[in-house]
């Protein structure tokens, strides 16, 4: 009798439970250049009474996500693009997928360097910019094509760009080599990557307000708004926006539920959230942020002459291949087509990696260094890009280099695999150490990055921005910390030098992947 | 053994039980009485992407539920419905895809108890106001009242041709001619126009000897659009979340745009007063091929399923809310005030679709 009551009480219970609304946090992965969409989404989760969590991730992320063998443990994604979600939800756990806004990936020029190459007031084409780049006259901020949506976009519409008149991504651009060298050379212009296009945004208004702007960035219009917003409000010189004249490849910010069996509520507050976006009302607070919304939804921003910014103006989309295509396409792209990368590895293998540290750290690196795990992630090396790792502790073990190619790969690990942890931390002599091997490789057409790994403290800090200044030639230098790690010094490296750090503390690979993502 | 009068008494007392018992079971399973005392069946199965606004209408909910029915719905493309094995494993009681040809495809993946066409919907394109006016200065394209048509082959042959923009009288917009389907081994809409495209480059209904001749134009036609979504409701949604840049010109159902307008009619006036080129409007193909909805009951749980949405009330939300024509191609006879004439009553040039062996053919190439 007495467990036939536990049994009802509990049948009760979960009755209860599967009516009422999820008491964990609606969780929703959004793309980085949703974030000022932040607080719509907040305050409508405030009125119905639901806590919601908002995270970001690289639309490759997000394609991983849904790719993988477990459901991932979220309730709605909201990427860039649905394109992501076409190549890499084969298992179809997305449902309800609707597009909340659309904005194209344009050109944002630095309003004296329209000026200069003569591209204020007139149609401009890829051809254009490809001119521009051959003659050193223009160099941009460019997201990662295999990482992040905005540079997967940017880098489309290029190789678009080189066949017929350049309106339709022609499958076979991918075999012609006029075609290919010249995306290569397009490419010469990144200046810098991220996997992220805010955090390409942050850093370009960062160089701004430091006096020293980069010269381009292709962005969403929206986020071009977003930047100019601000620009303008400090007073600074504004993005020219080139709205390529073969046509651009859109985001479509669609909003989908992720299916893993969560129950009816769940879902419910799914749908009275995307009819909310779709709203008239909060459709206007969307269109007003420069996103362009469906025909009646709302009135557009005013137009804006001076940046040559114009919401209700006709842009067209450059005609997409299948994904399947375009999966080849990011192939290319990572191996063949993209700046080589000049990446320097700092490695901590002082004596509180011991255990723990030093097998995730070699976890890490057998993924980094193996072409197959690595690609992946699209973050596979190519025979062109130059690759220094230095384990350190106190002081420099050993100064390993190789390139891309597999063997040299394998070289490398093979030399990681011996280290073993000991001694004190010294990540500054690293860095230094590395800077004096990339010297020789500056100025060759790499992109220079260098990631510093470590999990403490190091006591010698002093002269780093000194040595920074006189021998890091501007190099970026990212973090990655591991355990417990003191994130202070590598914050302080990180912004002096325009980088940002991995929290490698959940996940060492991990970071260590998005840290490639930068470069 | 003579029963005592005790026993007999008993007997007659179980006898009238068992009838009573009996009778109650029966009535209870009228879907009628069933619809009244709450205890409605729930069927599994998948549904084209077009007709989920259809099902999740509240009215259409209400009306089933008065039926003992509620659909739990699955969007799906309707040519994968009928033939992937994964859709197929997970024992869907009906399906509901949106062509008539495709009931034979079904047949030969599963066991079909009952099939019966539900509603009736034209294929048509869908573009935008100042591309619909250049089509008539290129003299493709002709107004006829409120309604557009347009000459199905000549634009066919203007996209195969790679022509511009600008020589189909849009000065406005860069590059080439650009015409999106369904990708048509997944979803209807792209598979019905698959079939009308091979009619009409055969110069008549296609034929397994016709089809060699035209399917190297088709497999161009098809792989000059790029990507292909799986789903045309997916494809009508990015139609107007894109605008004429992003979606110059998609092919849809004639009832999506109605759908759309009455969705949110606010909306629809807002548009209607704008200026811009931002103005959806359907171009009916001469030819064109009409799309039937049939309903396929896979389980016998879903044989009452046709019956209820043949029904009067569900026939009218179909017309009214959603712009479905009845299965004759019919309007129905309540028409939204919104949108009264902007459907033409008939649909005069319509070509019938190849047989299934054709399109089974036809599909193989541009797989």
């Amino acid at each position: 009798m007495k467990r036939l009551a536990i049994v009802l009480a509990a049948a009760a219970i979960g009755l209860l439970a599967g009516c009422g609304p999820s008491r964990t946090p609606f969780h929703i992965i959004a793309g980085s250049e949703q974030k000022s969409l932040e607080p719509l989404i907040l305050d409508f989760c405030k009125q119905q009474h639901t806590e919601c969590r908002i995270d970001y991730k690289g639309s490759l992320d997000i394609g991983l996500m849904l790719d993988a063998e477990a459901a991932p443990e979220v309730d709605a994604i909201w990427p860039a693009s649905s394109l992501w979600v076409e190549m890499y939800d084969s298992r179809r756990r997305v449902k309800a997928l609707k597009s909340i806004y659309t904005t194209p990936v344009i050109l944002g020029v630095r309003m004296d360097k329209a000026k200069d190459l003569g591209w204020v007031g007139r149609s401009v084409r890829m051809t254009d910019v490809l001119s521009a780049v051959k003659a050193h006259k223009l160099s941009f901020l460019m997201t990662s094509a295999t990482q992040s949506n905005s540079g997967a976009a940017a880098y489309l519409s290029m190789l678009a760009s080189t066949l017929g008149d350049g309106s339709r991504l022609d499958p076979s651009a991918l075999q012609d080599a006029a075609a290919q060298a010249m995306v290569k050379t397009l490419l010469q212009g990144v200046a810098r990557s991220s996997g992220s296009s805010g955090w390409l945004k942050d850093l370009y208004l960062d160089t701004a307000k430091a006096g020293q702007p980069y010269e381009a960035m292709w962005n969403y219009e929206a986020v071009i708004k977003e930047a100019n917003d601000v620009l303008r409000s400090r007073g600074g010189s504004l993005l020219y926006a080139i709205y390529p004249a073969e046509g651009s490849t859109y985001a479509d910010a669609p909003l989908g539920y992720v299916e893993h069996g969560q129950g009816q509520a769940n879902r419910s507050f799914f749908d009275k959230l995307q009819a909310f976006l779709l709203s008239a009302k909060a459709q206007q607070q969307i269109a007003s942020s420069g996103r362009r919304t469906a025909p009646g939804m709302a009135s557009p921003p005013k137009s804006e002459a001076d940046w040559n910014f114009d919401p209700s103006r006709t842009v067209p989309s450059i005609g997409l291949p299948e994904p399947a295509i375009i999966s080849k396409s990011l192939t290319l792209y990572q191996e063949v087509l993209r700046r080589p990368s000049l990446t320097a590895l700092c490695l901590d293998f002082s004596g509180s990696m011991q255990g723990k540290g030093e097998a995730q750290l070699k976890a890490a690196m057998r993924t980094l260094l193996n072409p197959s795990e690595a690609s992946r992630s699209l973050i596979q090396w190519s025979r062109a890009d130059h690759i220094i790792v230095i384990p350190f502790d106190a002081t420099v073990r050993t100064v390993l280099e190789g390139d891309g190619d597999a063997t040299s790969q394998a070289r490398l690990m093979a030399s990681v695999e011996t280290e073993t942890a000991g001694g004190g931390t010294d990540m500054y002599a690293c860095a230094s150490a590395a800077f004096k091997a990339m010297q020789p490789y500056l100025n060759k057409g790499y992109l220079p990055a260098l990631v510093l790994m470590t999990d403490g403290r190091s006591e010698r800090e002093n002269d780093f921005a000194q040595v920074w200044r006189t021998e890091g030639h501007q190099i970026p230098v990212f973090g990655v910390t591991f355990g417990d790690a003191d994130k202070t010094q590598l914050n302080q490296a990180a912004d002096l030098t325009r980088a940002r750090v991995f929290d490698g503390g959940k996940n060492l690979t991990e970071a260590f992947r998005s840290a490639r993502g930068y470069n | 053994m003579a029963l005592s009068r005790r026993s007999l008494v008993g007997l007659g007392v179980l006898g009238a039980s068992a009838a009573a018992t009996g009778g109650a079971i029966v009535f209870r399973e009228s879907p009628i009485v069933r619809g009244l005392i709450g205890r409605s069946v729930a069927l599994k199965g998948y549904v084209g992407g077009e007709k989920m606004a259809f099902v999740e209408n509240p009215r259409t909910i209400a009306a089933l539920k008065s039926s003992a029915l509620v659909m739990t719905s699955e969007r799906a493309g309707s040519v994968e419905q009928v033939r992937d094995p994964k859709l197929l494993a997970t024992k869907p009681q009906f399906l509901w895809p949106s062509s008539a040809p495709l009931v034979e495809l079904a047949r030969r993946s599963a066991k079909v108890l009952k099939d019966e066409v539900i509603f009736n919907s034209p294929i048509v394109i869908y573009s935008w106001k100042p591309i619909a006016e250049g089509l008539i200065r290129a003299g493709i394209a002709t107004r006829e009242g409120a309604h557009y048509y347009v000459d199905a082959r000549a634009l066919i042959d203007a996209v195969l041709q790679r022509k511009s923009w600008k020589d189909l009288g849009q000065p406005d917009l860069y590059g080439r001619v650009r015409l999106t389907a369904t990708d048509p081994n997944k979803s209807n809409s792209g598979f019905m126009f698959a079939g009308l495209a091979a009619n009409l480059l055969s110069g008549d209904v296609a034929t397994m000897d016709s089809l060699p001749g035209v399917l190297p134009k088709l497999t161009d036609l098809f792989q000059g659009m790029g990507f292909k979504s799986s789903s045309s409701g997916k494809v009508f949604d990015d139609y107007v979340a894109g605008g004429p840049g992003a979606q110059p010109m998609v092919v849809g159902y004639e009832n999506q745009l109605v759908e759309w307008i009455l969705a949110d009619k606010d909306r629809w006036k807002r548009i209607e007063g704008a200026g811009g080129p931002a103005k959806p409007v359907a171009l009916y193909m001469k030819p064109t091929v009409f799309s039937a909805h049939p309903l396929i009951a896979l389980g016998p749980e879903a044989i009452p399923l046709i019956e209820a949405l043949m029904s009067k009330p569900l026939q009218e939300i179909g017309w009214r809310d959603h712009g479905f024509r009845g299965p004759l191609g019919s309007v129905g006879a309540q028409t939204d005030p919104m949108i009264a004439g902007r459907m033409p009553d008939q649909i005069t040039s319509v070509t019938p679709m190849p047989d299934i062996e054709t399109m089974l053919t036809l599909l193989k190439s541009l797989s």
